[in-house]
């Protein structure tokens, strides 16, 4: 299933090269859950703090995704 | 042993006193707002002689405690017509941490004065000097000036050219350590104007003969800020640069404060285009993310001489180090510092501009004429909204914040005079303000604790008062509180009271993020500030005293709970892309300070 990925500000660095900041990605994978893009992308559980489904924050792992999804995943942040 | 300055500026005199016995653990806000509490008539014009100055560096300013050295400033606001405290990194903190000043209180006003004044502090010592070749300058200038004046490189704060024209936009300026921008600022409230009304420009403080202030238990103290930096640095939002594969790892260091600006769009609260968007489409092209990679592009192309920087800090030991120096794309040189979160958001997104050269070029002219950011932001967008000005459009914003050098413009006068002013006289109707002071970078109808921040804190819209965006959207929670179970109002009133805390302690606020999430680190925070005392200071009722004291003047001044509401449109304007609404009922804004 292909799903769009978007990494931003410590995670970039498991975007494929030349792929901008805020520029969504898109991925094939064979688990159709957050988990099964963690694993694919290769970023650990604990650097992906805050997730996005289709602009709505979801907290499980196992949140089931739908084809073209777009899924943004930070990792901890904070400012102000 | 420390001392308050009280400078009368009426006869141009000055006195040491004591610091009275009940106020002994009161500094940074703590000192500011308690002492206006008890001196100032709440009803006083604020640009007149009744109104006072307070200076506070925090607790532990001065010591070894990291990222300590915050000082506040406080004044009955011009802006709002409340109490205020607005604090900042820089130099003074530190300096007057060390000379062992715990306050400088300035009262009165020159009669009829022409003339231009600066103070100058140091050990056991005040001046009070007619500097009137410092007038009308750019802050840039100014600065540059003073340290040539003074070469053992003073921490300076004061008021730049619209604080000397009493406007109501005008921060409080202060240099960063290299002295090479003006841009460390106590910024809200239009507390720069307070200044002006006092004619003063500069407080110059010569740290020359200082020590480092003595906690009553050292051994205990220099324990726990041991344990502190460890965990802040072991934290990834507070963290070091690079971990041990060299990759980056602290958020702060690497991105800055406006690591926010992606994440907050991506949510849907990043206010775009005078409130009327939660997301950006082009905020990528001016996050924080894009300056990291510009100044690793100069920094390649230009070798020794690019000047660019992130994990910069703004005033010495701190080890978090949000700062940043933005460099010209073309020369490498330094263009402005910092660019945060919060102004990228207020002169870029705010406005629709998503040219990273024009957000730092208005930075960099806000801090060279004494504006605050956020709320000259939002008063360009009130000339945008009133359809003087097209959104999006950089060049025409710069042209118009130009205007402000120029005495004579009315433009300029405008522009200088904050949102609610600007948006009035132009006539919009969606003025995005609480008690005068506009909203800060997050959109209250999607992220509806930070609405309850901004509707009741003393302080108007006010994100920093009770950053509850930290739950809200960070994830940021630990043991000590998990502020997310509760209701909004619990929710703020518990980040309102821990943030009066650490203003008053001299801790940058940003602490927060580690010690919500870790409770070694908030132990041993809170041991240094208890091991330094000599005593037990519970968080939260401590704060709880500095809110309730703020509170108080502004029901003297003639503030009621109809003045703790958001504008109007926030209620019944839907925030696209999640089409929210801000819906939290009057009855629950009220419980805030009632049950405090
Ligand atoms: S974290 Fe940033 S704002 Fe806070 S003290 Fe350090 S440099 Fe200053």
């Amino acid at each position: 299933m292909l799903v769009n990925v978007k990494l931003y500000a410590t995670l970039r660095k498991f975007a494929p090269d030349g792929v901008e900041i805020g520029e969504a990605f898109p991925i094939e994978i064979d688990k159709a859950t957050i988990d099964g893009v963690l694993e694919r992308l290769r970023i650990d559980k604990e650097q992906a703090k805050i997730i996005m489904v289709n602009g709505t924050r979801i907290t499980r792992l196992d949140y089931a995704l739908s084809p073209n999804d777009t899924i943004v995943i930070f990792p901890p942040v904070g400012g102000g | 042993m420390n001392k308050v300055l009280r400078i009368d500026m009426e006869n141009l005199s000055h006195k040491w006193e004591n610091v009275k016995p009940e106020h002994q653990t009161y500094a940074g806000r703590a000192f500011t707002s308690i002492t206006l509490s008890e001196e100032v008539d709440p009803t006083c014009h604020p640009l007149r002689a009744q109104n006072k100055i307070v200076v506070s560096p925090g607790l532990l300013a001065g010591t070894l405690a990291p990222s300590s050295g915050r000082m506040s400033v406080g004044a009955k606001s011009p802006l709002t017509g409340g109490i205020k405290e607005a604090n900042a990194g820089g130099l003074t903190g530190t300096k007057l941490g060390s000379l062992g000043v715990r306050g400088i209180i300035i009262e009165g006003a020159p009669p009829d004065s022409e003339d231009w004044y600066s103070i100058l502090v140091g050990k056991d010592k005040c001046e009070i000097i007619k500097t009137n070749d410092y007038a009308g300058l750019g802050l840039y200038e100014l600065i540059g000036k003073i340290w040539k004046d003074y070469p053992t490189k003073p921490g300076i704060i004061g008021s730049g050219i619209a604080g000397q024209r009493l406007l109501k936009c005008a921060g409080v300026f202060g240099n960063n350590i290299e002295n090479s921008d003006p841009g460390r600022y106590a910024g809200r409230g239009g507390l720069g104007a307070v200044f002006g009304s006092k004619r003063i420009v500069a407080i110059i403080s010569d740290g020359t003969g200082g020590t480092r202030p003595a906690a009553k238990d050292q051994e205990k103290f220099d324990a726990a800020r041991k344990v502190f930096v460890k965990s802040l640095n072991a934290h990834a939002v507070t963290g070091r640069l690079n971990d041990d594969k060299g990759e980056p790892f602290g958020g702060l260091k690497n991105y800055g404060t406006n690591v926010l600006l992606n994440i907050l769009s991506e949510a849907g609260g990043l206010p775009t285009k005078g409130f009327s968007s939660g997301r950006f489409d082009k905020a990528a092209k001016i996050s924080g993310e894009a300056v990291h990679d510009l100044v690793d592009r100069t920094k390649k192309k230009f070798g020794d001489k690019a000047e660019g920087k992130y994990a910069h800090s703004c005033h010495p030991g701190c080890v978090m180090a949000c700062s940043n120096v933005v460099p010209y794309e073309d020369t490498g040189k330094m263009h402005v510092s910092p660019l945060e979160y919060e102004s990228v958001w207020a002169l870029g997104a705010n406005l629709g501009i998503s040219v990273l050269h024009d957000v730092a070029e208005l930075n960099r002219l806000c801090n060279d004429l004494g504006l605050d950011t956020i709320e000259a932001g939002n008063t360009i967008a009130m000339f945008m909204e009133a359809g003087l000005i097209p959104y999006g459009d950089g060049p025409k914003s710069i042209e118009l914040l130009k205007k402000a050098y120029d005495e004579s413009s009315v433009e300029g006068k405008l522009v200088s005079s904050g949102t609610q002013t600007a948006g009035e006289a132009l006539g919009v109707t969606r003025i995005p303000v609480v008690k005068g002071q506009a909203l800060p970078a997050y959109d209250p109808r999607s992220i509806k604790g930070i609405g309850v921040t901004y509707a009741t804190t003393p302080m108007g819209a006010d994100h920093t008062a009770g950053y509850t965006v930290a739950a809200e959207i960070l994830g940021i929670k630990g043991t000590v509180t998990d502020p997310r179970d509760l209701k909004k109002a619990e929710l703020s009133q518990a980040f309102q009271a821990t943030t009066a805390y650490i203003d008053s302690t001299g801790y940058c606020l940003f602490i927060a993020f580690c010690i919500l999430d870790d409770d070694d680190g908030f132990n041993a925070m809170k041991d240094t500030v208890d091991s330094f005392l000599g005593q037990d200071i519970e968080v939260t009722s401590y704060g709880k005293d500095i809110l309730r004291k703020e509170r108080e003047f502004n029901k003297k001044a003639g503030f009621t709970e109809v003045d703790d509401r958001l504008p109007e449109f926030f209620r019944t304007e839907p925030l696209p892309p999640h089409n929210v609404v801000f819906d939290v009922p009057d009855e629950e804004l009220d419980e805030v300070y009632k049950n405090m």
